[in-house]
């Protein structure tokens, strides 16, 4: 059989390469040029390249919860805007049209071929987790029981058309920010990102041509596709059921269920979220954006290291969440925590039922939490308002074949610690303490990995927001393997040690410690001394 | 400065009576290489050896008394590259090594930066720092950004805490307190009790005096972990040499591209880390800077440089200067003193094919490697491997019997079984499976070279491409092309041009210092707290027996929009801020005149100039193409096969010029040039080929 035109496997090496490159290099400029911690220290973006329909071909290894949701903000930025110009580039936030909480701000540009101005060729799409877009609490991170407690809420507008900034647009942004300087030079940062990824398409198209670029984008979504369905095949049919809970929602101090159910078909699933609790009170939901990364991330791990990031992916998944559900909220619920927290309560749920069809290739569960704080107030030394986030580390599930690691991120985001002394130099904070917790990790035959201890202090009064989880529940271990420990959050204020919830917000005096201890990972398999008897 | 003055500045001797030899040795996994140098003749010889893993130090004295026996009575003035750092690094066998960091922070090399390297890898495995749990102790101390002891380190402690390490069986330390480039008291308060103990101590506020505690941090346990070991190679090596009376002198070549002697390389394994590639990049810039030489250009070289060996490709860009980075990572480890940036990718020679679950054409990273290497070296006792030299082969663009000199004839037809295998799980006969094996390879290739140019703000084509290494002439021409290079320069001595770079090597010092000023402070402020690091190095080049007013000193400073996390290095001068803005509208594509600038580092790099080698030039004997094509041979080019034009470099003189399509063979290596390249020969033996342009899209 001749090939078709665009199957030369060849070519889609080499284009998978080409476009990715494209989007690796959106954030190199983005990480260098940023002002927030959360982007330039502990890279909390993500830069990726899309087809004309809005398709993502390739997304740079950055952030894995805006896999599935980067394309929902092209889509809704055409949605918006069917006709946008070259030069356009589309500002949004709102996790209702296309975003996922509030600080992760997308910015959304067609790529257009010089002296075309009738339909873009591609685009692309830089997001990036602002500091603080104002609302109730400084670094717009606590539980709110609305979505306009959460911050400035930006459907998809131009922030530039055709090259022109729209100052009014800009500065009305920038007046309901507490950090409006930092917010300008973050926004910057992911405008000259966009124009180089707009720069690189451009000449990418130049130089081989809008026919191939377009046919190997296509060539590139079915290779993926393919590797999925390959995974799909080798996986025992049947269905898979798993349930698991959030500690709490930070507003009613009970558990939340989230249960999957993968149903495997030959080359094809459906996850289906039914059964999963409806919509709470406080900001655990997660909108659909995120419950469609956390399957895309599960299936891309399964499918091998160095496949492309791009739609084809999902392509033979049938994704089931209940709208008005926990894991498909309605607007105007709160989200700032289901984008980071119950979007690992997802994972942990997809990996449990997986671990079923597939017990070898499935680890025990991670911390499952992202363990997030932030700090804001009144920097003396500086006359101004500063706020601070950070996620912490933890243990990692062992996995059938070793013990999991200790101290790192897992699963749905991978983002760096502020270095103290960069913390110390710009924040009126000092870090006392960074150390394994020894012991976390789950027993096993194989161990799960140890959680962090990290000790904050205050150096002036501060109002900090707490949203962790498995403060209640563990990480579960598989196969026999014990869970983890469940994390801890204490105030130190001198000699007293006092015990935080999970979720909350905690006035600090000046010399208070916050001191965040992370989940172990799960354990793999029986421990051996408990074999013997 | 002349080499000559260092022996004067050393020995006070007022002239030289003997016959001096300038050798640079470099020593690589396989060979190791000699340069010969007499400043009365010009390189005199060069060669080869094979390494001897085991104990680096005997093909060097293998060579050296060679070298001694051919020149009796001439005195023998070494510069050494060394890989002894390095393999100890990277085969995890240093010395053991203990860490003390502030009290709250002894498990910082573990915790690092609490990023997973992979990020869809869900069996996530533990990695194991250089140093273990339990040879990592904590001081009571605390110091503040501005220095201020907040808890001051009691002695009594001091002492306890180096009793303790000296007890737990570590022979090297690492320490790295909070802010001890502030107030570095805390520290050396602490090495004194060490070195009381008899251990071998790094200081973080010695070796990288920078903020970032775990970059920090890790660069000086990489110090620790490695200077024992090279401090041993270089002892026995310098006590050999003296016993021998084989050399007078011997210096080591740094990851910064410069000089420094041995007595200090054995405090200060850390800068020796990338030593045999920064002496690849100062040799490509030396032999670029003769050929520009020799056609007239008086321009600042524009250079980026390709190696492509086995199973890597190193690649690094020169601006007159090679570019130096502080964001080096060595198997794993950050290394932040400053290094040529030298860019590596896993793809080669070796690298393997192969057709992929979804049905695409991977290359590398895997590779063959030299044992059992590409399948037509005929080695493979079972399962053989299609790799990038298999395809070369395949496609006529190597010459079997001419594979290192004839020495190792290759096997064609164990290639084209290999290539077919490939071809045939893709659907492709065997030449296509063999083409699309050289483009997968080559676009590696062109992001490895885009990474170095494009995405630093440099336009490729308006540099020059030198290509050396054993793979690279068979790609750099066709990479060229792509890249929109116009030139390419391939030097005769590609094999040893490492070598023959520690011979050209400048003597240099860095040093550096976080100060995080405000952009608006006066330069005379800036200037007084450079001061002590001018001392500092000054004081340095002296003690390595270069004259005061022989160094040159290279102030700068590490500026950022206030706010930011990533500085760029510019000259410090009185345009500091506006040297800046443009440095980052070139990098990032646009400046804000408006934001607030900080001075985030002050650096200084003092530099003391050798006198370059001189190379013999050959004489022009304008003989024709025709004359000199040994033979053709069929090579499968993109667009079809062609008979081309054999040629022997050996052959080539000065003024030749050829037209592609042709190969250029050597015993090391291979140069292709396709139709409507042409090519000519420099007084140097240097093949300089002007690149044709692409003819519409590719």
């Amino acid at each position: 059989m001749p090939p078709t035109p665009y199957s030369d496997p060849i070519r889609l090496e080499v284009f998978k390469h080409l476009f990715s490159a494209v989007a690796e290099e959106m954030g190199v400029v983005l990480r260098k040029t940023s002002y927030s911690p959360n982007i330039k220290e502990r890279r909390d973006f993500s830069c990726a390249v899309f087809d004309e329909r809005g398709l993502m071909v390739a997304q740079a290894a950055h952030i894995p919860v805006h896999l599935g949701s980067m394309p929902l903000s092209v889509e809704a930025a055409i949605q918006a805007y069917p006709r946008l110009l070259p030069g356009d580039v589309v500002l949004l936030n709102d996790p209702y049209l296309g975003g996922t909480h509030l600080p992760d701000i997308t910015l959304v540009s067609p790529v257009y071929l010089p002296g075309e101005e009738h339909i873009p060729a591609a685009y692309i799409a830089s997001r990036a987790h602002h500091a603080d877009v104002g609302g109730s609490f400084p670094g717009s991170m606590g539980i709110a029981t609305e979505l306009y407690q959460e911050g400035i809420v930006i459907p998809p507008v131009r922030l530039i058309r055709q090259g022109q900034v729209d100052e009014d647009l800009f500065r009305l942004l920038l007046a309901n920010v507490r950090t409006p300087q930092e917010r300008a030079g973050d926004i910057w940062a992911q405008i000259a990102a966009n124009r180089i990824g707009e720069q690189r398409m451009q000449s990418l198209v130049q130089r081989y041509g809008l026919a191939d670029v377009h046919g190997y984008m296509r060539a590139l979504l079915e290779y993926t596709e393919r590797l999925t369905r390959r995974l799909l095949q080798e996986l025992p049919d049947g269905s898979y059921t798993f349930c698991d809970f959030l500690d709490d929602d930070g507003v009613n101090d009970r558990p939340v269920r989230i249960c999957a159910r993968v149903t495997i078909n030959g080359d094809e699933a459906i996850v289906d979220f039914s059964g999963s609790d409806a919509q709470v009170a406080g900001s655990l939901n997660a909108v659909y954006a995120i419950t469609v990364s956390a399957v895309y991330y599960v299936f891309r791990c399964l499918i091998g290291l160095d496949a492309p990031n791009n739609a084809g992916c999902l392509a033979p998944i049938r994704v089931i969440a209940p709208e008005g559900s926990v894991v498909n909220a309605r607007k105007p619920s709160p989200v700032s925590g289901g984008n980071v927290e119950t979007s690992q309560r997802i994972v942990d749920v997809l990996l449990g039922a997986l671990a079923q069809a597939a017990p070898g290739r499935v680890p025990a569960a991670s911390q499952g939490t992202m363990n997030n704080i932030t700090i804001g107030g009144w920097d003396e030394r500086r006359g101004a308002p500063f706020t601070y986030y950070e996620t912490i580390a933890g243990g990692i599930g062992a996995s059938p074949v070793a013990d999991g690691a200790s101290g790192l991120h897992s699963h749905m985001t991978n983002t760096l610690n502020t270095p103290a002394e960069a913390m110390e130099y710009a924040y009126p904070l000092r870090v006392l303490r960074l150390e394994l917790r020894q012991g976390s990790g789950g027993k096993g035959k194989y161990r799960g990995g140890e959680g962090i201890r990290r000790d904050i202090q205050v150096l002036t009064p501060a109002r900090a927001n707490l949203i962790s989880e498995r403060r209640k529940g563990q990480p579960y271990g598989l196969s026999g393997g014990g869970p983890g420990a469940s994390g801890e959050n204490y105030l130190i204020r001198g000699e007293q040690h006092i015990r935080l919830p999970g979720k909350g917000e905690v006035m600090l005096q000046a010399g208070d410690i916050l001191s965040i201890r992370t989940p172990g990972g799960g354990g793999f398999g029986i421990p051996e001394d408990e074999m013997e008897s | 400065m002349r080499m000559d003055s260092i022996a004067e500045a050393k020995t006070g001797m007022g002239s030289i009576a003997v016959n001096r030899l300038l050798v640079g040795i470099d020593v690589g996994g396989t060979f190791t290489d000699f340069v010969v140098y007499d400043a009365g003749v010009g390189v005199c010889d060069s060669f080869k050896l094979l390494s001897t893993p085991g104990d680096p130090s005997q093909s060097v004295l293998q060579g050296l008394e060679k070298i001694q026996s051919e020149h009796p009575g001439c005195e023998i003035w070494v510069v050494h590259g060394t890989t002894v750092a390095t393999n100890a690094l990277l085969e995890r066998k240093g010395a053991p090594t203990a860490l003390v960091t502030t009290a709250g922070f002894r498990d910082l090399l573990q915790i690092g930066r609490q990023n997973r390297p992979a990020l869809y890898d869900l069996f996530v495995k533990p990695t194991s720092p250089l140093v273990e749990r339990s040879l990592c102790f904590e001081a009571e101390e605390r110091v503040d950004q501005h220095g201020e002891a907040l808890l001051a380190l009691d002695p009594v402690h001091a002492a306890n805490l180096a009793e303790r390490v000296a007890k737990s069986g570590a022979q090297s330390v690492a320490v790295c307190l909070l802010f001890s480039f502030v107030n570095p008291h805390h520290e050396r308060l602490i090495a004194a009790e060490l070195r009381k103990r008899g251990l071998s101590v790094s200081l973080s506020s010695e070796i990288l005096p920078e903020f970032r505690e775990y970059e920090r941090a890790s660069t000086t346990a990489v110090n620790a972990y490695v200077t024992p070991r090279l401090d041993v190679y270089l002892g026995r090596l310098d006590q050999a040499v003296k016993d021998k009376g084989t050399a007078r002198n011997v210096r080591i070549m740094q990851s910064n591209g410069g000089t420094m002697r041995l007595e200090r390389a054995r405090r200060h394994g850390v800068q020796c880390i990338l030593s045999g590639p920064a002496g690849g990049v100062v040799g490509a810039q030396f032999a670029a800077h003769l050929a520009a030489e020799a056609r007239g250009d008086r321009d600042p070289l524009r250079l980026i440089t390709f190696d492509m060996g086995g199973t890597s490709t190193d690649v690094a860009l020169i601006d007159g200067e090679p570019r130096v980075t502080t964001e080096s990572l060595v198997g794993g480890f950050p290394i932040r003193i400053p290094v040529i940036d030298i860019h590596t990718i896993g793809a080669g020679g070796g690298s393997i094919a192969r057709a992929d679950q979804g049905g695409a054409l991977r290359v590398g990273p895997e590779s063959a490697g030299a044992d059992p290497g590409p399948a037509c070296y005929g080695r493979a006792r079972g399962k053989t491997f299609a790799t990038v030299t298999d395809a070369n082969l395949v496609l006529g663009r190597i010459l079997a019997q001419e594979f290192l000199g004839g020495a190792m004839p290759l096997d064609v037809e164990k290639a084209k079984a290999a290539i077919a295998g490939v071809g045939k799980s893709l659907g492709m006969d065997t030449e296509q499976a063999a083409l699309g094996i050289v483009e997968v390879v080559n676009a590696h290739m062109e992001r490895a070279l885009r990474i170095i140019s494009v995405e630093r703000g440099y336009d490729p084509a308006a540099f020059t491409l030198l290509s050396f290494g054993g793979a690279g002439g068979l790609h750099a021409v066709d990479l060229a092309r792509q890249m929109g290079i116009q030139r390419v320069l391939a030097p005769p001595l590609a094999s040893t041009l490492s070598a023959l770079g520690m011979l050209a090597a400048d003597v240099v010092r860095d040093a550096s210092l976080t100060v995080m000023r405000p952009g608006d402070t006066p330069l005379e402020e800036l200037s007084r707290l450079l001061e002590p690091l001018v001392d500092q190095a000054t004081g340095e080049l002296v003690e390595d027996g270069v004259a005061p007013e022989q160094i040159i000193h290279l102030p700068q400073a590490d500026l950022r929009y206030k706010g930011q996390s990533y500085e760029l290095t510019v000259p410090l001068s009185s345009a500091l801020l506006e040297h800046f803005h443009q440095a980052h509208h070139r990098a990032y594509g646009y400046h804000r005149h408006d934001a607030e600038i900080e001075i985030v580092n002050l650096r200084l790099r003092a530099i003391a100039k050798t006198s370059k080698p001189r190379i013999r030039q050959s004489k022009a004997t304008n003989q024709t193409i025709k004359s000199l094509a040994a033979a053709t041979h069929l090579v499968r080019f993109t667009s079809g096969s062609a008979s081309t034009p054999v040629f022997r470099w050996s052959d080539l003189a000065p003024g030749d010029e050829l037209q592609g399509p042709a190969l250029v063979v050597r015993p090391d290596t291979t140069l292709l040039l396709s139709d409507r390249d042409r090519a000519g020969i420099d007084v140097y033996g240097n093949v300089i080929v002007e690149v044709a342009p692409h003819q519409g899209r590719v």
